[in-house]
Parts: C-alpha cells; sequence; structure tokens
C-alpha cells in the first residue's frame, strides 16, 4: 500500500513537473493609481492565457477580485502584482479592487479578433 | 477524465480504518494578509445511529504561500454528549500561482492529537484545481497516518473532489466524491461569497453526501461557515 501510495504522488508530481508552462505568455500592464485602474478597459485575444502586471503606485495595499475572471490577487503598495487569466471566450469580464470598489474598477474584454 | 479515474480507483483500493472521510474539498489558494474564522458541521446518519462532528478553527496567511489554521474539534455520538474531542493544526502551502500552469496546485499538513490521550493523526497530500471554462474540478489527494497508545498505526489514504459550476458568486453548485476509510461518498454540495465590505467576506459551503460503496444507510450533511477579513 505504501508503495503505491509513494507512486501516486511521484505520478501527480510529474504531472506538475511536465504541465508547466513554457511557451511565452503574452504581458498586459495596468497601472493603479488613486484607486483607479489605468487603462479601465483592456482587450486581450480569446483562447489564450495572458499575464496581467498591475503596478500598484498607490501607498495603501489593495486586493484585484473579480469572480467573471475567478481570480484573486492582492495588490501591495508599490508593487507589481502578476495576475495570469484565462484561455477565455469573447466577453466581457469585470473586475474591481476589494478596497475602493467605486473607484478601482476596470473590464477585460476578450476578442476573438485581437488588436493590439 | 482519465486521470481522476486512475486517482479514484487507486485511493479507494487502498483504504481500510475507521473514521469519518466526508469533510472539505480544499482548494490551493492561499491569499495574503488573509485571517479567517471557520465553522464546520457534521451530521452523519448511518444505521448504528448518528455523530456530530463540529469544528471550529482560527487561520492566518504567514506570507504569499503559507496559511496556517489552529481547530479545535467536538464531537457528539449516541452514547456521548458533545465534548472536546481533538486539537488540530494545518499548514495549506500554495506551490503554484493560480492560472499561471495548466492546473493549479498546493500541499496540506495536518496534525491532530486527541484531547485526553497520546494519539496521533497526521495529514499530508497534494491539492489541484483545474478551471475548465464556468467550471471548477478540484481535487485533493490525502495520506493519513494514525498512531498512539489507544489505536494501532495504520496508513491510509483519501481522496476528495469537487467540481463546481460558478454560476455566480453567491451560488455555486458542485458535486463532491469522497473516497477512503472503505467509503465511498457521492452527492450534491453548494457554496458561495456574500462580500460584506472592502475586504470582508462571508463564505459558505454545504454538502449532502451518501455512500454508495455498501447497501446501508450512510448519509452526511456538512456545513462549512467562514468569516474572512
Amino acid at each position: 500500500m505504501l508503495l503505491k501510495t509513494i507512486n501516486l504522488f511521484a505520478l501527480i508530481l510529474m504531472l506538475i513537473i511536465t504541465h508547466k508552462t513554457k511557451a511565452a505568455t503574452q504581458e498586459f500592464r495596468l497601472t493603479l493609481k488613486n484607486h483607479i485602474f489605468t487603462p479601465s478597459e483592456i482587450i486581450i485575444p480569446a483562447n489564450t492565457k495572458v499575464k496581467l502586471l498591475i503596478i500598484n503606485q498607490d501607498n495603501t495595499i489593495e486586493e484585484f477580485d473579480s469572480f467573471d475572471l475567478n481570480r484573486e490577487k492582492v495588490l501591495f503598495p508599490k508593487k507589481i502584482g502578476r495576475v495570469f487569466i484565462g484561455p477565455l471566450l469573447p466577453g466581457r469580464y469585470e473586475y474591481f479592487g476589494e478596497y475602493f470598489p467605486h473607484t478601482a474598477r476596470g473590464i477585460v474584454i476578450v476578442e476573438a479578433k485581437h488588436v493590439d | 477524465m482519465k486521470f481522476i479515474g486512475i486517482l479514484l480507483i487507486v485511493f479507494s483500493s487502498v483504504v481500510s480504518a475507521d473514521g469519518i472521510v466526508v469533510d472539505k474539498v480544499y482548494q490551493p489558494y492561499v491569499l495574503p494578509n488573509e485571517i479567517e474564522f471557520e465553522w464546520r458541521l457534521l451530521s452523519r446518519q448511518t444505521e448504528k445511529g448518528n455523530v456530530l462532528g463540529q469544528r471550529i478553527a482560527f487561520g492566518k496567511a504567514l506570507n504569499e504561500q503559507l496559511m496556517a489554521e489552529i481547530y479545535l474539534v467536538g464531537e457528539e455520538t449516541n452514547v456521548e454528549s458533545f465534548a472536546l474531542q481533538a486539537y488540530e493544526i494545518e499548514l495549506r502551502w500554495m506551490l503554484t500561482e493560480q492560472g499561471e500552469m495548466w492546473a493549479d496546485w498546493g500541499m496540506l499538513f495536518e496534525l491532530e492529537k486527541r484531547h485526553r490521550s497520546e494519539d496521533w493523526e497526521f495529514t499530508t497530500g497534494l491539492l489541484f484545481e483545474k478551471e475548465l471554462g464556468a467550471t471548477s474540478l478540484t481535487l485533493n489527494a490525502f495520506t493519513v497516518y494514525e498512531w498512539g497508545k489507544n489505536q494501532k498505526n495504520e496508513l491510509e489514504a483519501e481522496f476528495r473532489l469537487k467540481y463546481r459550476y460558478r454560476l455566480m458568486a453567491e451560488l455555486q453548485p458542485a458535486i463532491e466524491i469522497y473516497t477512503g476509510e472503505s467509503f465511498i461518498g457521492v452527492g450534491p454540495a453548494f457554496m458561495g461569497i456574500i462580500r460584506i465590505d472592502r475586504n470582508r467576506q462571508f463564505k459558505w459551503e454545504a454538502g449532502f453526501i451518501t455512500e454508495i460503496k455498501n447497501p446501508v444507510k450512510d448519509h452526511s450533511f456538512r456545513l462549512a461557515l467562514e468569516y474572512e477579513f
């Protein structure tokens, strides 16, 4: 039984290693300043994983939250937070900052034919 | 799905013992600065009678990858009134950034001591979540080692699965599967998040799990409430 369990964990660990994403992920930059995300709308390609680099220029902590994108990420002051999203179907996906939800808001627009 | 099938077969074939398998399907995520209070209830009805288990917990993120939680576990049976049964410390470790890889991975470590007896249980294993469109598949694969003065040394395996449809934040229906301790249980579950203010939120989970391996009455109802801030 012990051997079987060890083998199973080894198999799972192998899956972790072998499924590591190696292709370069396209990056999109957002800035949080005065509790406002800029740009407030970004367009990303459909069915593609992308990386959002969110630069928190405020002196306060913020939490990126989106049920649409299924992501939560703490954004520390004066730091860059990474949020991986997708692959997504075409549509509009809203996000907001938990600490300042009335001003810190934005939309990720996913388009089938994406233009930078 | 083949991968899940293999896990189910392996984990349902290597187990034999005594405890309760239905609990919570853990997600492999940790949020820095998070503090939480948690209450869990499990009511299990079998032909032998009812068991009511409750646990309260306090949890705190130690850094961006680690979350520690301390539990007090209480239990009530047909012959014993509700009383403290065990203490537990748990460490959840987020191994990968959400969405960065093909799937998200984490690990869990739990150490439990029975109240007023030198009996211990150590659990460790992998936490997995894969986003599939508007649904999420969460898997837990655990190895459990028990030892002590009043129990024989025993190594067990447990497997938990949750397949969740992210309908809306407040209500997300799911199917849960639990295997372990000669038990295979399946049933519907629900979870949701109710946002209170800023980063304060209330999470709830409920599930109705029925044993399907043996032709006996064995139903479990589980409820978990978490206050996060």
